[in-house]
């Protein structure tokens, strides 16, 4: 084991040469006077003071915004403290000239203790270099802001440029654009967007962890879903899938009644659908003032009753409060008092399409709502309940989030003019229900694949087929191998069991678990663009001089100037950016940037052994 | 098990090793730890290659890699450092090091992207081993910074005890250490700023343009140069020596600060969204 003090590296070791030092420089430098001025400005406590006001002024210069229009200060900051950051140049701290003043404080003291401190000995080669190499730096810095330009340009293909413009902040706190000639004409003959082939992931999301993370979409493999107890499965995959809905029947038991309507005018079908007793029960035209109903009655007996009258979906508000469930009919100014609570509520009107500013019976039943006024211990809160978003209030700002209120039967509360209701119920009673105004005209039972014409219209109606289970079979079509829209079929495993479904690459929607916990999406994933090249060539005093196809990362150089690739058009691609840029300061900053290098890696790695091997010497001498 | 969850056991059962070393020191418990440690380090390898493997590019592209091979860079330092100086109790605290910034890697998104167009570079790859060497020899001069500011006033104690000499918490001349380390991790700071703007000159058209990422690694750089410099200061400003190893150490713990921001928390600054280089910028 070394001991610690015997190689002491870098700076620190030079203390011990300090003494010998001193006594030299009293003889070098007569007068007490010059000498403080001297001694100040080699001092070693300035350079830490200066490199710690380095470090607040860089601190400042990130933490308030830079070179922006005086506005956009006044807008973050109040025109107080823009002001104020006008005045001290603190919306420009590295161009300002206090910090110009603090670089050339830097400069003079290392210049004035590389000066103070220089023997020819090898041992000072890294303090040298390293203080030189930072005033190399320093000097390219202040030839790129006298002579150097930087700016750009749109190049349209084909097209030709001899300029370019450079961003300037006036003294007003505006952006200036100003144009700046070419000593020659830059040509761009084409230009080339190279994309990466598309990627695909699949994102998973646990709602009660607020966690997302990425799974690998290997096929086969069971992954559990990081932070959770849920597995994940992919079954299949297919590179280029479409989805097909293809309505079936699943079993002969009464589960999901179906039919199929068609509407013809003189033999002309104009309409035709599938109504679901238990979905989308009801087809609309508004135009002909008619509405089609198909509702399953579950016994002959209800049945009966059904065809005198006209209501069969009720129209009703249900208040839900301490687990307790209340009905209350559609009926406009009254007040229903909640049982056993200090409710009131009371129907104030409703809407078959929410927002729909035409009269009820132009609205389309999409989103009917009712508007209720509630007047409890704190006085009363107005709200629409929703009949499709029974949990509207769940989701926003109510007074009484105690008191749950939900609607049905809303749609049916307003009756058309016309409306044909098509009964179905076990054992082949089935019956249709003319009413028109409000009164029934006509009851005739219906058979599969007969005509029935609607009173007073021009309309035929014939329902064509019946499932009693009705289901969606969901179809993946594979459309090509190659990678277009690519879909997978997952499963996932949870306290609900297994789940299967196909996740689509562009579709919009998270595809949830049963529990509404677990999500998960298949989506492309971001930047796929590889590389973007600019084929080009400069022409100087009518000649072609150069030619060059640039990319990100390799510019063409003429005469001094330098062009990059920078950006393109986004939209068309038609054009491409270029960033055109001359510093003549380049050679002596990367002169410095060398010698810094070499520098650090003397004092700190080489010296270090040179002095053990001098110090091994003198021992055997004296020895 | 995932191979990040095999290196997070390792480190931490590296991280006990060494304490228990500490509290029985024997040749046995010496390469017990060593052996854990350097076996944590080679599962992070492991992870480091696999991932340039899956990924077909060097990899420090976003935020997860470059923690990656942070952790592995820091275990690496240690493990040259402990062949080099006697480090014993220090160990404990590198691995944990490690080991908390692989599991701060675990809660960023580790998808793999395709890379823009200005990452591909060589100058990129020189930039970044070399930054993080350098980031990694500071996390351990944090880590002996620690040791030393809270042994320093047991060890006082026991000073006057000389048969203890052998038993004692911190090797001799242990706030040097941090000196020393600091000063091996320099140059490859410098190297690595350097590189960083000569790769900005080849893709961006300048070597340096006050970007908040390029100055906030000025300000580290400056940061470390004031603790190289401040050794020649304070002989001339009648401080007690044992105050000044105190200040030095406090700041280098404020200097590590300054690293992991500069790495991970420009984000949060208002300049960030001007800024081409800044990692994980909601957009
Ligand atoms: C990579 C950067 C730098 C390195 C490696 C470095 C290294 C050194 C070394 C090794 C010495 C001791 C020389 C000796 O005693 O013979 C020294 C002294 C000194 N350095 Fe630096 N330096 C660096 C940058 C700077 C900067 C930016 C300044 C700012 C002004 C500075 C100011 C000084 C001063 C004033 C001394 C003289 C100390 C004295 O005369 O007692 N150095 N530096």
């Amino acid at each position: 084991m070394k001991n610690v003090q015997q190689d002491q590296s870098g700076v620190v070791s030079e203390i011990k040469d300090k003494k010998q030092m001193n006594q030299g420089e009293k003889e070098r430098y007569g007068s007490d006077d010059s000498n403080k001025v001297w001694q100040f400005f080699c001092s070693v406590k300035l350079a830490v003071v200066i490199i710690l006001v380095m470090v607040v002024a860089c601190i400042l210069g990130t933490v308030i915004v830079q070179e922006k229009t005086i506005d956009e200060y006044t807008a973050r900051y109040g025109y107080g403290l823009a002001t104020f950051f006008k005045v001290t140049q603190l919306n420009n701290v590295f161009h300002s000239y206090w910090f110009s003043f603090l670089l050339v404080l830097l400069c003079a003291n290392l210049i004035c203790c590389t000066i103070k401190r220089w023997r020819n000995t090898i041992l000072q080669a890294g303090f040298i270099l390293t203080h030189l190499s930072i005033i190399l730096i320093l000097v390219g810095g202040v030839i790129k802001l006298q002579l150097g330009v930087k700016g750009g340009v749109n190049v349209y293909k084909g097209k030709s440029v001899n300029y370019f413009l450079t961003q300037r902040l006036t003294s007003q706190g505006k952006v200036d654009y100003i144009k700046k000639d070419l000593p020659f004409e830059i040509a761009l003959d084409d230009f080339i967007l190279e994309k990466n082939e598309p990627k695909f992931q699949l994102v998973s999301y646990v709602k009660s962890k607020d966690r997302q993370k990425v799974l690998e979409a290997k096929p086969g493999k069971r992954y559990r879903v990081p932070g959770s107890d849920y597995k994940v499965t992919i079954t299949d995959y297919v590179p280029d899938a479409e989805l097909k809905q293809e309505p079936v029947n699943t079993s002969d038991k009464v589960e999901n009644p179906a039919i199929f309507v068609k509407f013809s005018n003189s033999g002309k079908v104009v309409a035709e659908g599938w109504l679901l007793a238990y979905g989308r029960n009801a087809y609309e035209d508004k135009k002909q003032n008619l509405r089609i109903e198909y509702c399953w009655i579950p016994s002959q007996l209800e049945l009966e009753k059904s065809l005198n009258s006209l209501e069969i979906s009720q129209a009703k508000v249900t208040a839900a409060i301490a687990g307790q469930l209340y009905d209350y009919s559609l009926e406009f100014n009254k007040s229903f008092k909640i049982e056993g609570t200090d409710y009131t509520i009371r129907m104030l009107q409703y809407a078959l399409n929410y927002g729909d500013r035409r009269p009820l019976e132009e609205q389309p039943t999409d989103n009917p709502a009712v508007q209720v006024e509630i007047a409890g211990p704190e006085g009363t809160e107005i709200r629409w309940v929703f009949e499709k978003f029974p949990d509207w209030d769940k989701m926003h700002p109510a007074k009484y989030q105690k008191l749950k209120l939900t609607c049905s039967g809303i749609a049916g509360a307003f009756m058309a003019k016309n409306t044909v209701r098509i009964l179905h119920a076990p054992e082949g009673k089935q019956v249709i229900v003319f009413i028109k105004d409000k009164k029934i005209v006509e009851t005739v039972p219906w058979e599969l694949e007969k005509k029935y014409t609607v009173k007073d219209t021009d309309l035929q109606l014939l329902v064509s087929s019946y499932f009693p289970s009705f289901d969606f079979k969901k179809e993946v079509i594979k459309k090509s191998d190659q990678v277009g829209t690519p879909a997978i079929s997952v499963t996932m495993e949870g306290p609900n069991g297994k789940v299967t479904d196909w996740l689509f690459s562009n579709s919009q929607y998270a595809t949830w678990y049963p529990d509404n916990n677990l999500a998960l999406v298949y989506e492309p994933t971001g930047d796929t663009i590889k590389h973007f090249i600019s084929k080009l060539h400069i022409v100087d005093n009518g000649q072609t001089v150069a030619e060059k196809a640039i990319k990100v990362n390799d510019p063409l150089k003429y005469k001094g100037y330098a062009i990059y690739q920078s950006s393109y058009d986004p939209e068309a691609g038609s054009f491409s950016g270029l960033q055109i840029v001359k510093d003549p300061g380049i050679p002596v900053v990367f002169s410095g940037f060398g010698t810094l290098c070499f520098g650090v890696i003397f004092i700190f790695y080489i010296k270090p052994f040179l002095r053990k091997k001098q110090k091994k010497e003198v021992k055997e001498v004296e020895e | 098990m995932s191979l990040m969850n095999i290196a997070l056991i390792v480190y931490i059962f590296a991280s006990i090793a060494y304490i228990v070393r500490e509290i029985w020191r024997s040749s046995v418990t010496k390469w017990v730890s060593l052996g854990l440690l350097i076996l944590a380090f080679c599962f992070n390898l492991a992870m480091v290659a696999t991932r340039s493997i899956e990924a077909g590019h060097p990899p420090f592209s976003n935020l997860y890699e470059s923690l990656v091979f942070y952790a592995c860079c820091t275990a690496f330092i240690y493990i040259v450092f402990e062949f080099v100086y006697n480090f014993r109790i220090v160990g404990a605290l590198a691995a944990v090091l490690s080991m908390l910034i692989l599991f701060y890697a675990t809660l960023q998104d580790d998808t793999i992207r395709p890379i823009m167009p200005a990452l591909k570079s060589n100058w990129m790859l020189i930039h970044v081993v070399t930054y993080m060497l350098g980031y990694a020899a500071f996390g351990i001069a944090f880590v002996t910074s620690i040791i030393f500011l809270v042994v320093k006033p047991f060890a006082k104690k026991t000073k006057g005890d000389a048969g203890a000499e052998g038993k004692e918490i911190l090797p001799r001349n242990f706030d040097k250490l941090s000196y020393k380390i600091v000063a091996f991790g320099f140059p490859f700071l410098t190297l690595g700023m350097i590189t960083g703007a000569v790769w900005a000159k080849k893709a961006w058209g300048d070597y340096w343009s006050w970007d908040p990422k390029e100055t906030w690694s000025l300000i580290t750089w400056l940061a470390y140069l004031v603790y190289l410099h401040t050794p020649l200061v304070l002989p001339k400003m009648s401080i007690n020596k044992s105050k000044a190893s105190v200040m030095l150490s406090i700041w280098l713990l404020v200097a590590f600060g300054i690293v992991n921001f500069t790495f991970m928390g420009l984000s949060y600054l208002p300049s960030a969204e001007d800024s081409a280089h800044v990692y994980g910028l909601k957009k």
